[in-house]
């Protein structure tokens, strides 16, 4: 599979750099999410708990494009904020099956938002419900809401239920960022 | 998920998330019967509790994943302690269940019932034994059997069994078919565990293998092995445990600290079969934690107690409401301790030391205090409702506690060491000579002391006797008089305000004279008589006096009052007179 096709065939058009930052919580599927939007001759079978952040780039002839992976363990999350100028747009993942810490991902995503390199910039943000397939995880809807997403009014932003073992739901969202990093910057 | 719903009884800048509450979630426990334990070895923790139920059955260990209840198991008495301990090698490193219940432990791995520890039977009253023997053999009536048992427990050194306790609780025509039902089986006498801990074995890791320690009624301590759940140390104390603390390792050197019932605390170690230290209360314990190396008691009359571990006490603090239950806050990778008090006015109080560095306020009364990681988050705290509600919270990442934001009482700087610089060896003389002149020092000082007050007694008789103060304290002429200055010089304005002070008696054939040195002032008259002085009245008399000198200095003027007929002054009055500013006229 390769999602982010379409989006490095835009990108190559503008010979521009596109940096994607990702982000959320420990354990949410960040590192799965990323290994299957890689072409699939890159993907790797074995994710492990990713310590401090991984780069990884997907470069075509003339394009590199960056998805900054970080960790998401509670002392690693003061690095997120080192990475939110240079990001043109941003992946949050929630692991929608984590019913008791959909707060303290409101409480990270609440510090983004009011972070001054993010707050007075439209970049575009996108959500993963991720782990929707788990037995009695929360509906996209419903995690937006706990989330408080629709207070979130100068940004672009799109939440989409996915399950990353499989790729379902990751084609909506990634085609979404593509559109709104386009709109950006024509 | 109601976490927004309680945000208005919480401070605005709560160092808490509220993750989860459920009001009914059909808990009943105590802080001793929680434990949070990653008890299938994927990562996450889970809430073990041992659950009393809420009539005399439905006691449940029941297992909590996340916001729901992942198992439970019936247990068959009411748990009196859970913990969760490795009690071998084996992989993965999953930990066991221990559930102290009556005489029993239940240890329970994979949540399946594995082993059932009986503790060792007691010693039966050698009586109590040959009446029911006779019972057995038909040779005495109940009624008989009764009386024989009520005499034993009466007068016996070893107490009697509970099932002899229970038949002489019977009425009358219950008694024969318990004595058929019973009397075939051997008497036992069983005491029940009071509260359970863990201690390492020999080695300090967090998965190492762990002994059991239990406190029993009976006033004893057990150490059990953790593989064969032998009895590898048996300690004997004054009084039945009620709380315990263990840490060290068995092999190496441990203390357990047991908080009993006769309000004591005893610090027992390793070498010795005795307690070692005791901490003597002013009230009775309902809480034991320790941080670190320091021991936090919560008492009875609403006070929380720090002690060293050798039984040293270092402070105490009063709380707003009695306590009713306690935990440990150890958050691990932040390197953060502190004790969770829950009191009866629904607030969880967090100390450090002795300063309150947070307050939690809740839906309810809290009964059971965990912190620690629960899920896959370090920073859980677990806490029942007294009406079996089930509340987790979740330490902010950002929160920090501030030693002095909610402290009340004594600053800290109170108690920050003064340098104090070393004695002198002057210091050190000065001492040693007043230790060894004691005696005549004081006698010095007291003789001094008696002249000074025979000189002023003197002096002041000496000055009454010649009427030299301006008020005049004679029975038959009392008067009083001041006098004032007015000018700046070389003239100045004498005013003299006389008062007769007496009720009613008017004071006749009175006069004034100056002395004054004439090289320096003069007076137009310096002598006149006065008029009558109706009592009460203010008489201010004025006259005016000049200043000859223009050097800059100036004089006493003194003012008599005189009675036409008594050789001494009724009243004397000394006038300082200010230095002439002005030129001299003349
Ligand atoms: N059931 C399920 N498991 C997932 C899903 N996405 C990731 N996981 C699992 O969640 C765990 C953590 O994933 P990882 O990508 O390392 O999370 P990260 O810490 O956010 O990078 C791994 O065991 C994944 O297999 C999903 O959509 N459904
Ligand atoms: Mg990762």
């Amino acid at each position: 599979m390769n999602l982010f096709h379409k989006l490095s065939n835009w990108l190559r058009l503008k010979r521009q750099e596109a940096n994607v930052l990702c982000v959320g919580l420990d354990n949410s599927g960040k590192s799965t999410i990323i290994n299957q939007l890689k072409p699939s001759s890159a993907q790797t079978q074995d994710i492990v708990p990713t310590i401090g952040f991984c780069v990884e780039k997907f470069s075509t002839s003339s394009l590199t494009f960056t998805v900054f992976d970080m960790s998401g363990q509670g002392r690693y999350r003061s690095l997120w904020e080192h990475y939110y100028r240079d990001a043109h747009a941003i992946i949050f993942v929630i692991d929608s099956g984590d019913k008791v810490r959909i707060v303290v991902a409101k409480e990270e995503l609440d510090m983004l938002l009011h972070h001054s390199d993010v707050k007075h910039r439209r970049i575009p943000i996108l959500f993963f419900a991720n782990k929707s397939d788990l037995q009695d995880s929360l509906s996209s809807v419903k995690v937006s809401q706990m989330m408080g997403l629709d207070n979130i009014k100068n940004k672009p932003w799109h939440i989409c239920a996915s399950n990353a073992l499989t790729g379902e739901g990751l084609q909506e969202g990634v085609d979404w960022l593509q559109d709104q990093i386009r709109s950006l910057k024509s | 998920m109601s976490g927004s719903e309680n945000k208005d009884i919480n401070e605005v800048n709560s160092k808490w998330l509220d993750a989860h509450y459920d009001p009914v979630a059909n808990l009943y426990t105590f802080s001793s019967c929680v434990a949070l334990a990653d008890l299938n070895g994927d990562g996450e923790s889970k809430l073990v509790v041992g659950d009393l139920g809420s009539g005399a059955s439905n006691m449940k260990l029941k297992v909590f994943k996340g916001t729901s209840l992942m198992t439970e198991n019936t247990l068959l008495d009411l748990p009196t302690g859970l913990v969760a301990f490795h009690m071998d090698q084996n992989e993965p490193r999953t930990p066991a269940i221990a559930v102290a219940s009556g005489p029993f432990i239940y240890v329970y791995k994979n949540l399946r019932p594995y082993f059932k520890f009986t503790l060792p039977p007691l010693e039966v009253n050698e009586l109590e034994q040959e009446v029911w023997s006779q019972a057995r053999e038909d040779k005495i009536d109940p009624m008989s059997l009764k009386e024989m048992l009520e005499g034993i427990r009466n007068k016996a050194q070893v107490p009697l069994s509970v099932r002899s306790l229970k038949f002489l609780m019977l009425e009358h025509q219950d008694m024969e078919s318990f004595v058929n039902m019973h009397k075939q089986q051997p008497i036992r006498r069983q005491t029940v565990i009071t509260c359970i801990g863990t201690l390492k074995k020999n080695m300090a890791d967090e998965d190492a293998v762990s002994c059991l320690v239990i406190g029993t009624e009976n006033m004893e301590i057990y150490v059990l092995d953790p593989e064969a759940f032998t009895i590898l140390s048996k300690i004997s104390l004054p009084s039945t445990p009620a709380f315990m603390d263990v840490t060290g390792q068995f092999d190496v050197e441990f203390r357990i600290t047991v908080a009993c019932r006769n309000g004591n605390i005893y610090i027992l170690r390793r070498d010795s079969k005795k307690p070692k230290y005791c901490i003597e209360l002013s009230s009775h314990a309902v809480g034991l934690v320790r941080v670190n190396k320091n021991i936090v008691v919560g008492c009875t009359q609403e006070t929380l107690h720090g002690c060293t571990q050798k039984g040293k006490k270092l402070w105490t603090t009063y709380l707003p409401a009695s306590i009713v239950t306690m935990g440990l806050m150890d958050h691990k990778s932040r390197g953060f301790q502190a004790v969770l008090v829950g009191l009866a006015n629904s607030e969880v109080h967090m100390y450090r030391d002795k300063n309150l560095v947070n307050i939690i306020k809740t839906q309810d009364v809290i009964t059971s205090i965990c912190f620690g990681k629960y899920g896959r988050e370090d920073g859980s705290l677990i806490m029942t409702t007294k009406g079996g509600g089930l509340i987790i919270k979740i330490l902010k990442r950002t929160a920090v506690f501030d030693e002095k934001d909610t402290t009340p009482g004594p600053p800290v700087a109170q108690s920050v060491k003064l340098n104090v610089p070393k004695k002198t060896k002057l210091y050190v003389d000065q001492t040693m000579r007043e230790r060894e002149n004691a005696v005549a020092m004081h006698r010095a000082f007291q003789m001094d002391l008696y002249r000074l007050r025979l000189t002023a007694a003197r002096a002041y008789v000496k000055a009454l006797e010649s009427n030299l103060t301006p008020m005049s304290s004679s029975a038959s002429e009392p008067l009083k008089m001041n006098a004032v200055v007015q000018g700046l010089g070389p003239s100045f304005k004498l005013t003299l305000n006389i008062q007769n002070t007496s009720v009613c008696r008017p004071s006749m054939n009175l006069a004034i004279s100056f002395w004054y040195d004439e090289k320096l002032y003069s007076l137009k008259t310096s002598f006149f008589k006065i008029p009558l002085l109706v009592p009460g009245l203010n008489y201010p008399i004025d006259t005016f006096v000049e200043c000859l000198s223009d050097k800059g200095i100036s004089d006493v003027i003194k003012v008599f009052v005189l009675q036409i007929g008594r050789s001494n002054p009724l009243l004397t009055a000394h006038i300082n007179m200010p230095v002439s500013e002005g030129m001299a006229l003349c």
